[in-house]
């Protein structure tokens, strides 16, 4: 399978920007792909790039939140930036709240939460 | 029975709708059409003393004399009673007869005529006719009774008439009201770079609770805002679905990378919101619109 | 117009991997779109697609999705009808609760799509499948 999702690296901090709807396969990919990357670039800060998605539905969600998760359990943390209105409209009322994985704004932003913790 | 009053209670609101239905829950027949109007002479010559009479009554009343604005207005309110009591009399109870009486209703409701006023001065009529009609008709009450027992029904019947009127004209209003209050646009003010302020008034049923999700959102996006004050001091009712629209919107906002601070809570509000299980960690909230600023501010210089 | 008398030739998206979830909720969407459906319905009516075509991927390996627009009281919606020939579902009622999941997602698929939808009808035979057909309308 192509790789539909590049993950591009600043300093530390890696940051994965999803350009397109992806499917389940795709994230799981991409799960296994970013986990490697943190240990491998002794990374402390993730960034996820929602912003181009328009669908986040409960697998979606429940995958970013394991991503987050056992990013942490590496030692870094992981900001999901770029959530779109509709997006996150969508995903309240299906009762998807990503309570345990810190949000931001844009990229821009997301980059400057993770220098502020660092 | 049931089915005649599911038709009876069903046909308000459509003039003539069950009409035939209405007449039968009434009890109105033909003789009772008959009877009615073989008192239509002795009404008619009855009928100006007792408006006299009852207009007198009236006017003691202060409220109501204020409705009036001079004598002409007066003797033009009487002509058309006289003439409504007259119909009454000699009503042909069709389609057309209802139509006019819900016109009239309507008129009354307008002007401020209640159903208190409405039903007593039928009262005041039909006590007063009674006598005058025993009085006059002595020699024979067992002829006069049945002919007053039928115009009491179809004056019942009457006055369903314009009571319906009177309940359709206020939930017309209360609509409107609701309508209005449901479509009143929500602001979304920027205090400054970051920082938006929604102050949410009026009702906040599912639909607009959920525009104003979008809007909120959408304001989150387009002022690349990191921090938003809901300030809901003038939120008509509170009830937990109202509460669960709010957390929800706020909970989009989080997703979206904004903080917020819910303001303007009441304290059966505070009760409502514990009752569906939130909690101070899950929603920040603060005790009046300027603190709720206040710690919006924090956040975004935090 | 077609579409009013129920007769629009229905678009049907078979589904078999996880690929075809995807291509689902796009053709579920663009329907949104052409209907008149705002952008946060579009994402809404994608969001119940996806959730309803994962649960064929997952639970019964294949089946279909189809796509019709619908129209009654001169009100315009989309309807999908989600079928599979998989085992069914053993308890409808749990598996309306939220929280509920027997296999790999997170219990929210079905209450949760229940919630963004306005019409929701569950059917299931065990070992026959299951059919959920979906409506939604657009705000006047």
């Amino acid at each position: 399978m192509a790789v539909r999702v590049p993950i591009l690296r600043q300093g530390r901090t890696l940051i994965a920007s999803i350009q397109e709807d992806l499917s389940d396969g795709d994230i799981l990919e991409l799960q296994s792909r970013v986990l490697e990357d943190v240990i491998r670039h002794r990374a402390t800060g993730v960034i996820f790039d929602v912003s181009a998605l328009d669908v986040l539905d409960s697998f979606g969600t429940r995958t970013l939140s394991d991503i987050a998760a056992a990013v942490q359990l590496r030692g870094a943390r992981m900001v999901i930036v770029g959530i779109q209105p509709e997006v996150a409209f969508s995903m309240v009322l299906l009762g998807l709240t990503l309570a345990d994985v810190p949000t931001a704004l844009d990229l821009e932003t997301g980059l400057a939460m993770l220098g502020r913790a660092a | 029975m049931d089915d005649i009053i599911a038709s009876s209670a069903g046909g308000h609101g459509r003039p003539g709708g069950h009409l035939a239905d209405q007449l039968r829950w009434f009890d109105i027949t033909e003789t009772d059409r008959r009877q009615a109007e073989a008192l239509a002479v002795t009404a008619d010559e009855l009928a100006e003393p007792i408006i006299e009479d009852f207009y007198a009554h009236l006017l003691s009343f202060e409220d109501a004399r204020r409705h009036f604005r001079g004598e002409e207005q007066i003797a033009r309110v009487k002509q058309g009673q006289l003439k409504y009591f007259r119909e009454l009399v000699s009503a042909s109870l069709d389609e057309d007869y209802v139509r006019n009486r819900r016109r009239i209703g309507q008129i009354h409701e307008r002007a401020g005529v209640t159903p208190t006023l409405y039903v007593g001065a039928y009262a005041y009529y039909l006590h007063r006719l009674g006598h005058r009609v025993m009085a006059k008709m002595q020699d024979d009450p067992a002829h006069a009774l049945p002919l007053l027992l039928s115009l009491i029904k179809i004056a019942h019947f009457d006055m369903s008439q314009a009571l319906e009127t009177y309940v359709e004209a206020r939930e017309a209003t209360i609509e409107q009201r609701e309508r209005e209050m449901s479509e009143l646009p929500t602001p979304v003010l920027k205090l400054r770079d970051g920082l938006l302020l929604i102050p949410v008034v009026g009702t906040l049923d599912s639909y607009r609770a959920r525009s104003l999700t979008v809007k909120l959102l959408e304001g989150i996006r387009d002022h690349r805002a990191r921090a938003v004050v809901l300030d809901i001091t003038g939120v008509a009712a509170v009830d937990s679905a109202v509460a669960n629209h709010l957390i929800q919107t706020m909970t989009a906002a989080r997703l979206m990378g904004a903080s917020s601070v819910l303001t303007g809570l009441s304290a059966e509000v505070a009760q409502a919101l514990v009752k569906i299980g939130v909690t101070g960690e899950a929603l920040r909230t603060a005790g009046d619109l300027q603190h709720g600023i206040e710690m919006a501010e924090r956040m975004l210089d935090g | 117009m077609m579409a009013g008398l129920g007769l629009a030739p229905e678009q049907t998206q078979r589904i078999e991997r996880d690929g075809d979830v995807v291509a689902a909720r796009q053709i579920g969407r663009h329907l949104a779109a052409e209907i008149g459906f705002s952008r946060p319905e579009q994402a809404l009516i994608a969001t119940a697609i996806s959730e309803l075509a994962r649960n064929i991927v997952s639970y019964a390996e294949r089946g279909t999705i189809a796509f019709a627009t619908v129209e009654r009281d001169l009100r315009q919606g989309i309807r999908i009808v989600a079928e599979d020939r998989g085992p069914g579902i053993p308890d409808l009622h749990a598996a309306m609760t939220d929280g509920f999941s027997t296999g790999n997602s997170l219990g929210l698929g079905l209450p949760g799509t229940q919630r963004i939808m306005d019409e929701f009808d569950i059917r299931s035979i065990p070992g026959e499948g299951v059919t959920v057909t979906v409506v939604k309308w657009k705000s006047r």
